[in-house]
């Protein structure tokens, strides 16, 4: 089962993941072509097609090849080559140019009933969204833009573990990969210095007591510059590189994410949500702050006081009602 | 309008072998169907039709046939549903605040069409008709809570389901 990624992987793949495994030796063309059971041939053509992608393949005689430097693009083979065997998420990576948003692209292997794990990227997108149709700036080659299609066996209502499994997985990658420090805000933005560096838009598609597909929609501002924000978010939005002052490798964050979000969902399936619920409450900056819940009209302003067991928040009013909170927008008060 | 007058339309109904008859005045809105023998009762799909024909192996959205309103014996009104949450969120009549709502009252709708959204948890459940019919009311509001169970639409299920 785990090897199910591994085999699927292309020559490509298998190329970048020895050479990466050679790590800064080198590895001949004949030990790959052995490795890959094509010709020597057949390996340099491949090499001299990965450079025109801007691979940085050193060869010397003799020795062989050396991976120098990958570009800062987003490869299917080379993401699968990074993650190596995952047991469902990522098996199946596909990525774009540019489109509409990735979560669109996802619905239609949904409905085509392309199987769970796949992930469809795009270095840019023209129509990428947030929560009721907010857009989402997905400038081309700065940020990571992805979905991630989802068939769980479970009921509609425990869709809100992904919820928390996602922000789980973010945290993970955001914290190994970068010298950032994330958290959570409720339900599942990720922050960081404050403000918001990722955000998860779940689309959910059920009949009334069976989940049939779920859209995890993931968006991260990773090398974003604050002239690429709309000036009317750049209060509340940041990247990893405004917040760092340095640039940060997309392709290796986006396989660590995967690679997270594979081991949550695992965690999940084999019934150890309390494990993620535990870690997310860690997380979470809204607990013991006052805050004020929107929802269509209404306000309440109250103190978050602790999450139930589904992942709701629980609201303290300043009428000491406690309010369970499951919607809205919820922004943190001083 | 009372009995009398809907005795009378049923009656130039009868005499023109009129089949359908609709009317709405005044927020009243009334709708009789003749059956082919001059009077038969019809419109009204049994239980069994209901949830093996429209409603399984998928329903996305509780249904429940409301009470329907047969005045007396020869005529009834045709089956009003009522489509109910399917779990507890917030309720969303448009995909973003700008857009247009996915359906009005007296908007066509049918099995596949989404016809709100709820929302928990940042998690967007597109709700699907499941029904073919004709929306009659919105009974919950934009941007509110709504709890399991509780009426969210109704709908006059078009006749082909019946049948």
């Amino acid at each position: 089962m785990s090897n199910a990624g591994k085999s699927k992987m292309s020559m490509d793949a298998q190329i970048l993941s020895a050479l990466r495994a050679a790590g800064p030796g080198t590895i001949s063309g004949g030990e790959l072509a052995q490795k890959l059971g094509i010709s020597r041939a057949a390996i340099w053509a491949r090499i001299e097609e990965m450079r025109s992608l801007g691979y940085d393949i050193e060869a010397t005689p003799h020795l062989g090849y050396r991976l120098a430097r990958a570009p800062d693009v987003l490869h299917a083979d080379d993401l699968l080559s990074r993650l190596g065997a995952v047991e469902v998420i990522g098996r199946d990576i596909r990525v774009f140019q540019q489109t509409t948003s990735t979560s669109d692209v996802v619905e239609k292997l949904a409905r085509d009933g392309v199987e769970e794990g796949a992930v469809v990227f795009a270095e840019s997108q023209t129509r990428g969204r947030g929560r009721l149709g907010r857009p989402w700036v997905s400038p081309a080659g700065k940020g990571l833009w992805f979905s991630v299609l989802l068939r769980p066996d479970i009921r509609p209502q425990a869709t809100t573990q992904l919820v928390v499994a996602a922000a789980v997985a973010l945290t993970r990658a955001i914290r190994s990969q970068t010298s950032c420090q994330p958290e959570i805000k409720w339900p599942n933005d990720i922050l960081v210095g404050g403000k918001k560096v990722a955000g998860i838009l779940t689309e959910l598609n059920a009949e009334l007591d069976q989940v049939k597909y779920v859209i995890l929609g993931i968006g991260i501002d990773v090398n974003l510059d604050t002239g690429d924000f709309p000036a009317e978010v750049r209060r509340s939005a940041t990247s990893l590189k405004i917040e760092t002052g340095e640039s940060w490798d997309r392709a290796a964050l986006a396989a660590a994410v995967l690679r997270e979000l594979d081991q949550a969902y695992t965690r999940i399936k084999t019934g150890q949500f309390a494990v993620l619920a535990e870690e997310w409450e860690r997380q979470c900056v809204t607990l013991n702050r006052r805050v004020a819940v929107r929802s269509g009209a209404q306000v309440i302003h109250g103190r978050a006081e602790s999450l139930d067991s589904e992942g709701a928040l629980l609201v303290r009013t300043q009428h000491g009602r406690l309010e369970q909170v499951i919607g809205g927008d919820v922004t943190l008060e001083k | 309008m009372d009995l009398k007058d809907i005795k009378a339309i049923v009656d130039l109904m009868r005499k023109n072998t009129i089949s359908e008859f609709e009317m709405e005045k005044e927020g009243f809105k009334i709708k009789l169907k003749r059956g082919q023998n001059g009077g038969a009762v019809q419109g009204y799909p049994d239980e069994s039709t209901l949830s093996n024909a429209s409603l399984a192996p998928s329903a996305s959205a509780m249904l429940a046939a409301a009470s329907t309103l047969a005045p007396f014996p020869g005529v009834a009104s045709s089956t009003e549903i009522e489509i109910k949450a399917p779990m507890v969120g917030t309720f969303y009549r448009a995909p973003s605040p700008e857009s247009a709502a996915y359906v009005e009252n007296g908007t066509e709708i049918n099995l596949e069409m989404v016809i709100c959204i709820i929302e928990a948890m940042k998690v967007m459940n597109e709700i699907k008709a499941e029904v073919k019919g004709v929306v009659t009311q919105v009974l919950a509001e934009n941007g509110k809570p709504v709890e399991f169970g509780q009426p969210l639409f109704k709908v006059r299920l078009q006749r082909s389901l019946a049948s």
